[in-house]
């Protein structure tokens, strides 16, 4: 697929979410957006919310104020079989009980929405999945025997199955990502993250937790900041990695420097304590 | 299930021509009586044997443990209460002589539907209740002269038994112990066969409070204050005074614990109600009333 | 199947030998018992149409027969329940005893052992309590008990299934400490009673309780299969079942349903049969493979056989007498656990 042109309605819209639990509120009045083709990064330091977010965003919890809507219907609203069709979502972490072999992982994110797809069209979409996730040597291993970077490739090989097989029921999705980058090495970040983008010139909107500032700047089209589960800044990197604003939200006094081409800004760590 | 099991109407009929096969000419008690009985329950088995009908009883169950050589010589159905259809079936009875309580109903449902005659033998846990068993077992199995004998030797030992109970002065309390598993004494109350042997040898019941055989608080146990302690013998193994009123167990704050009043006794002769009965209380009474005097000559036979 | 096995994990072969093995179980257990009857006999009983009379007609039809099928039914039901408690606890030591359908069956079945006559005299009943009595009242504690652990287990639509372990662990603590002291206050008969029942037996199998039991298995083993789906995802963790499109909570709720169904029939049935439940889906993952869909079908067959085997043994051991079954599943199941334990290279460390 070609490029889209804005269509009216942005694929995922979410208005003035909360959500309380236990007296503490860990997302107050958030709203957001994602047009399909774009790359949103949520950043924010530890406890601000971006997990309890992007579970807002999946339907997976529901908001206690607010609403969240996919293509203008409300998620809550949505069968749950429908939904795995719009959107996916890769977790943080998956610790299997059983020795499913990493094939058979990535194959149930097709077992579901692609029920009615032909055996060959299955084989070629988990095939393909692998490989874009650099994981078709990883075929036959049992799961629980990877290393932390292979599980998680082993991860997104699944949700790669599932969006290409709820494509057949929804021409354009949502592709959710909770700190993808966690446990990869700097070659497979890269790889995952190029693996997205390609996703968007298909027409997905992605939005990806990302605890590397670097990474979300070189990737993403804007950089949506949380601090204590509100929203601070939604906007594209350039504008958005400031200075003040890395001072105030991380608590560090790390300056931004900025690329000569292309003006992509960086930050580079800087020891506070001499010696 | 209540009642025999239904097989379909088809396999119905077809069975109750295996059974119009199978009783043919052999009525229960007839003149050609049954030579593969299936006997289910030791006094069932006792009184068999006595009769002389041991080498006609094919195959007998776990409780058949007097005479000594029946479970070596013969096949075993099993537990009386959890016994095998197909086991059974497998010696091909022509008769079942089964103890009340024998089980699972579903099996002997079975038997009958295979067309073999099963008869549930009453066990009262009294003289004339031995006497009956005697005659019916005697009349199913065709032997009725022969029970006709055993029962009037047997009558006649309960006559004897009775005049003695009448000399008792002062009865004494006894108390039968079933089995001491885990600290936990079973003790033999009302209507129990212990209760019946224990009223045959003109004894009273000291756990007459509980209902059958029923496990006995050390408090009760006190409280019954049992002049004597009734144990079974078991795998030939007589339990041991010493063991038994050992200081801190219960039965050592008994009146029996200080004359050392322990009679140990085969279980099946005491308990099982069968033709060993009468000297079985007469030994008992004989322990506990050491100072009676000697059976006088027995009365002229009624003729 | 229709699906492909997918990379290194047996397939069609797989199930035709467990088809196989379960024929084999089928003749043998026909064929063989305590009363000798040559295979061409056996044949022309079993042909349907010949109105075959006697004694050996009666020992395979009303016997065997029945006893064979009722062995199939609830091995396959306690095979699969096995297998349906551990995807839902996503534990391969989940044992359908967690549900507590055990617990309450077997404290059901205490009680009507030992206070059944008694209560029956107290409302001025005559005795004895009909046998039927004891297999209904197992079913319906067991079924009680899963619904009471249900209820604790859900909170607003939603069940936690590690409460539900919590709670069953304490029922089941609970339902010993009252059946043991139902046992303690048993006398000396209906301490047999128990103790025979605690160890089950396809003893007392008969058409009519191949009737009763078959409309609570059967329909288990038909719904089954398509819990694989769901619970291949739910293997991933409850979320990201959900987020594959399983609709998690009908799954767990139709899983404890058919579990508590299908082991309260069998307990129901046969008394306490223990091991398949435990034991045959986790020796058939070692060899197909953790995918539900093929596990869940391969645990039926296999439960099936395996008890159906296990009762020819317990039938020809002592013969004449038998073996309570339960004896005979823990003997033969534990060693070749223990052996196919020993023969695989670990895989989940």
């Amino acid at each position: 697929m070609t490029e889209r042109p804005p269509s009216p309605e942005p694929l995922l819209a979410a208005r003035d979410l909360a959500y309380a639990t236990g007296g503490r509120r860990l997302v107050d009045g958030v709203s957001l957006e994602a047009r399909p083709g774009s790359l949103q990064a949520i950043v924010g330091p530890n406890g601000a919310g971006k997990s309890t977010l992007l579970k807002l965003l999946s339907g997976e919890l529901a908001p206690t104020q607010g609403t969240v809507a996919y293509a203008g219907e409300a998620v809550a609203a949505i069968p749950p079989w429908r939904l795995a069709a719009l959107r996916a979502v890769l977790p943080q972490a998956a610790h299997l009980a059983f020795p499913f072999t990493a094939a058979e992982v990535a194959r149930i994110g097709l077992d579901g929405i692609g029920r009615g797809l032909g055996r060959r069209d299955r084989a070629g979409i988990l095939a393909e999945a692998l490989a874009r996730a650099d994981a078709t040597h990883l075929g036959a291993r049992a799961y629980p025997t990877l290393s932390g970077g292979e599980q998680a490739r082993v991860q997104f090989a699944r949700v790669l199955c599932q969006l290409a097989a709820g494509r057949t029921l929804a021409p354009a999705q949502v592709l959710l990502l909770d700190e993808p980058t966690a446990s990869l090495d700097l070659r497979h970040q890269g790889a995952l993250l190029d693996a997205a983008r390609d996703l968007t010139r298909r027409g997905t909107a992605v939005i990806a937790i990302l605890h590397d500032l670097n990474l979300a700047a070189a990737y993403a089209d804007a950089l949506i900041v949380l601090e204590a589960g509100r929203l601070v800044a939604n906007g594209p990197p350039a504008a958005v990695m400031r200075d003040d604003l890395i001072a105030r939200v991380f608590g560090v006094s790390w300056p931004v420097g900025r690329v000569p081409e292309g003006g992509q800004p960086f930050l580079l760590p800087r020891r506070t304590v001499a010696g | 299930m209540t009642g025999p099991h239904r097989l379909s109407p088809s396999r119905r009929a077809v069975f109750a021509g295996a059974f119009a096969c199978a009783l043919a000419g052999r009525p229960a008690g007839a003149a050609t009586p049954a030579t593969r009985i299936a006997s289910l329950g030791g006094a069932v088995t006792e009184i068999l044997w006595r009769l002389g009908a041991g080498p006609r009883v094919a195959i007998v169950d776990t409780t058949s443990v007097y005479p000594a050589e029946v479970l070596r010589e013969r096949p075993n159905a099993g537990y009386l209460r959890a016994l095998s259809a197909e086991g059974l079936l497998s010696v091909g009875p022509d008769l079942v002589l089964a103890a009340e309580g024998a089980g699972p109903p579903a099996v002997l449902a079975l038997l009958r539907e295979a067309g073999v005659p099963v008869e549930t033998i009453r066990e009262p846990p009294t003289a004339e209740g031995v006497r009956d068993k005697i005659a019916t077992i005697g009349r199913l199995a065709g032997l009725d002269a022969p029970a006709e004998a055993l029962s009037r030797e047997v009558e006649a030992r309960f006559a004897t038994l009775a005049r003695q109970r009448a000399r008792v002065a002062r009865p004494a309390r006894a108390l039968v112990v079933l089995s001491q598993t885990g600290g936990r004494l079973m003790a033999g109350g009302r209507g129990s066969t212990a209760d019946g042997i224990l009223a045959l040898a003109g004894l009273v019941n000291a756990a007459d409070g509980l209902e059958g055989f029923k496990p006995i608080t050390d408090e009760a146990l006190v409280a019954a204050a049992p002049d004597a302690v009734v144990m079974m013998i078991t795998e030939g193994r007589s339990p041991d005074p010493a063991t038994v009123f050992a200081p801190g167990t219960a039965l050592a704050q008994t009146p029996a614990a200080a004359r050392r009043a322990l009679v140990a006794m085969d279980g099946l002769a005491l308990l099982g109600f069968g033709p060993r009965t009468p000297e079985a209380a007469g030994a008992l009474m004989r322990a506990v009333y050491p100072d009676l005097p000697p059976d006088p000559p027995p009365a002229p036979p009624r003729e | 199947m229709s699906d492909a096995a997918g990379p290194g994990r047996p397939g069609a072969p797989v199930f035709l030998g467990l088809g196989l093995l379960l024929a084999v179980a089928v003749l043998l257990s026909l064929g063989l018992g305590a009363v000798r009857i040559p295979p061409a006999r056996i044949v022309a009983i079993l042909t349907p149409g010949a109105a075959e009379a006697g004694r050996d007609a009666l020992v395979v039809l009303g016997i065997r027969l029945p006893r064979t099928l009722l062995g199939l039914m609830v091995g396959a039901g306690l095979a699969v329940s096995g297998a349906l408690m551990q995807g839902l606890f996503r534990n391969p030591l989940s044992d359908p005893a967690l549900v507590g359908v055990s617990a309450g069956s077997g404290l059901a079945a205490a009680a009507v052992i030992v206070l059944g006559d008694r209560l029956l005299a107290g409302m001025g009943l005559p005795g004895p309590l009909p046998y039927a009595a004891l297999p209904v009242a197992a079913f319906l504690g067991g079924l009680g008990a899963t619904l009471g652990l249900y209820r604790i287990a859900t909170r607003a639509g939603r069940t936690s299934v590690a409460t539900l372990l919590l709670a069953g662990i304490a029922l089941g603590a609970l339902s010993g400490a009252l059946t043991g002291l139902l046992v303690y206050a048993s006398d000396d008969r209906q301490l047999r009673d128990l103790t025979f029942w605690s160890l089950g037996s396809l003893g007392g199998a008969t058409w009519t309780k191949v009737w009763a039991t078959a409309p609570a298995l059967l329909p288990v083993l038909v719904l089954v299969p398509f819990l694989g789906r769901g619970l291949n995802a739910l293997v991933l963790g409850e979320a990201e079942a959900f987020h594959l499109g399983v609709p998690v909570e009908r799954l767990k709720r139709l899983a404890i349903l058919l579990v508590a169904v299908a082991v309260g029939a069998g307990v129901a049935a046969s008394g306490v049969i223990g091991f398949v439940g435990l034991v045959v889906p986790h020796a058939l993952r070692l060899v197909i493979g953790p995918d539900h869909r093929r596990l869940l079908p391969a645990s039926a067959l296999l439960g099936g056989a395996f008890l159906v085997l296990a009762d020819v043994a317990a039938r020809l051991v002592v013969a004449p007498a038998e073996l309570p079954i339960g004896i005979v599943t823990a003997f033969v199941g534990a060693p070749v656990f223990l052996w196919l334990l020993l023969g695989k290279p670990r895989q989940d460390d």
